[in-house]
């Protein structure tokens, strides 16, 4: 009880630096999970600031026993997200850049542009549960249980379904090419 | 409802494990796995400068709010004190209703006076013709309070005579019933009446006492006065029995049989036979037994009057004497009260819960419902993204 108690206490005069940690290792994460489930760099940037600020309101009640920050943060970010995705479902009348100009740029200059061109494609023939988990894996480098837990799904179930998008995305990457 | 976990197919597993670690950099990874991860990550779209900059600063700031009102409540705050609120309405209501309904038996509790007046007819005794008329008042009036005012009927300058007469219930502790009894009975001596009857008895579990007084009807009001000083008073019956009429019938008879006495004397005084005076020696010894008949109907009569009744009850089922009657406030009464208070709090906190309970089981039923709902619509919307 009492130790419980200290370390509630310890959590409450960490939160703050704790979360400013927590930013400068996710947001770059973050960033490239939401635009994976947008593909639209502005409505990605409102979202993870959206996301980011829910999860400084609420930083006091994050509980480790229930997951790591990571996976918590990302969580708060998926819902945002797809609530982004409800709204513009609402709305109807906003239509997702196709591209973006600025990462089309970056991926020109590269040595190996066709490969990537290639898994760009592959990646964006996915469909939105795949690029998820595709994003959630490669870019945010969560675990199987860590992507369970933002899916909102068991270990076993978020390794079948990481192995199926794998799959699929191998699978689209031989097929472009 | 969530499949069950089973357990991972070894194939997937495996091929997992190998992502991980082609993932880690690993340097047994499997190096198309590896070219592929290091594909999909060159893919991985970047904040601009300007957006990453603004983001910092807003996260240094700690995320200001621009404040639309002065003060917006918390859920974590608003939950409790609507909790608190609605636990303080039921405490208001409940303790409202307990005091309406008047239990018996509450130390030094206000016993909210009731009292209901009437008149019924009834036959009084020894009427001769028409029915008196009877006035009735009840009242549970509280120790303290004053008495009842006089009932309107009174004999005296008016002329007419009434019989008066209350039942009064007094309510003690147990050990207390004897010197309650003892009371009673001073209090009818000191008025200049008596005991007509009594009968008391005591025990651990109650005892009671049951007496009946006559005071002089003058001093009705005095007695029941007195008398409620020596408990707690549970109920007050007070009836008036106008005897008007029979007293009057009595006294006109009374008044014929003398005057025929008169008469049967002076008869006498002129009778000259022996048959003659046999006769109306016959009568006057039947007319002496008539006029004291009826001269002790009138006593009777008058006595009924004169001298009202007072049927008092003791009932030793109350609180101990010292409890808000009067005596100090001993470590006991504070034990007691004590125990009072906290009787009444799990009273209230009992009710709060019935209330509260069902609609806490509600909300968070409600709660579970839309949290359900909306992760089924934000699962749609990643569908049809």
């Amino acid at each position: 009880m009492g130790e419980t108690l200290s370390m509630a206490l310890r959590a409450t005069d960490t939160a703050g630096p704790r979360f400013e940690a927590l930013y400068r290792s996710c947001a770059e994460d973050v960033f490239a999970y939401v635009f994976s489930l947008l593909r639209d760099r502005s409505a990605a940037e409102d979202v993870t600031a959206a996301a980011f600020e829910r999860a400084f309101r609420k930083r006091r009640s994050f509980n480790a026993l229930r997951g790591s920050e990571r996976a918590w943060l990302f969580g708060i970010a998926r819902n945002a997200a797809l609530d982004e995705l409800r709204r513009r479902r609402r709305s109807a009348g906003l239509v997702t850049d196709p591209e973006d100009p600025a990462w089309a740029l970056a991926t020109a200059e590269d040595q190996d542009a066709e490969r990537r061109a290639t898994v760009r494609q592959a990646l964006a023939g996915l469909d939105a549960r795949d690029r998820e988990l595709i994003a959630l894996k490669f870019h945010a480098g969560l675990g199987n249980a860590e992507i369970a837990s933002v899916i909102g799904v068991s270990p076993t179930n978020a390794g079948t379904r990481i192995h199926r998008a794998l799959t699929r995305l191998r699978e689209a990457c031989h097929a472009t090419s | 409802m969530r499949r069950p976990d089973t357990t991972l197919d070894p194939l997937v597993a495996e091929e997992l494990e190998r992502l991980d670690a082609a993932l880690a950099g690993s340097a047994d990874a499997d190096p198309g796995l590896e070219a592929l991860v290091r594909d999909v990550r060159a893919e991985a779209p970047e904040m601009t400068p300007a957006f990453r900059g603004a983001l910092d600063d807003r996260v240094r700031a700690g995320f200001p709010r621009a404040r639309r009102f002065a003060w917006r409540p918390s859920r974590t705050l608003l939950v409790p004190a609507l909790g608190a609120a609605a636990t303080l309405l039921i405490a208001v209501a409940v303790i409202g209703l307990a005091g309406g309904g008047g239990g018996p038996g509450g130390s030094g509790g206000t016993g909210k006076a009731s009292s209901s007046a009437g008149t019924v007819s009834g036959a009084a005794p020894g009427a001769a013709s028409a029915a008196p008329p009877v006035t009735r008042e009840s009242a549970v009036p509280q120790k303290s309070a004053p008495v009842a005012p006089p009932l309107p009927l009174t004999g005296g300058a008016s002329g007419r005579q009434v019989e008066r007469a209350a039942q009064l219930t007094l309510t003690s502790a147990p050990a207390d019933v004897q010197d309650v009894a003892d009371g009673v009975i001073r209090t009818a001596g000191a008025l200049g009446g008596y005991v007509e009857t009594s009968q008391i008895s005591s025990s651990d579990q109650g005892g009671g006492a049951s007496l009946r007084l006559r005071v002089p009807s003058a001093r009705l009001d005095d007695a029941i006065a007195r008398l409620s000083e020596l408990a707690h008073v549970g109920s007050l019956t007070r009836a008036s029995t106008d005897i008007t009429a029979p007293v009057v019938s009595a006294t006109s008879r009374l008044g014929d049989a003398r005057a025929e006495r008169d008469a049967l004397l002076r008869a006498l005084g002129k009778a000259t036979t022996d048959r003659e005076i046999a006769s109306l020696r016959e009568r006057l010894r039947l007319n002496r037994s008539q006029i004291a008949a009826l001269e002790g109907e009138l006593a009777g009569l008058r006595r009924r009057a004169n001298m009202a009744t007072v049927d008092v009850t003791v009932e030793g089922t109350g609180p101990k004497a010292g409890a808000g009657t009067g005596g100090a406030w001993t470590p006991k009464d504070a034990l007691h009260d004590a125990l009072r208070v906290l009787e009444v709090a799990a009273g209230v906190t009992l009710v709060a819960c019935a209330v509260l309970v069902p609609l806490a089981l509600l909300a968070a039923l409600g709660a579970l419902a839309a949290r359900g709902l909306r992760r089924r619509r934000r699962d749609a919307a990643l569908d049809a993204a």
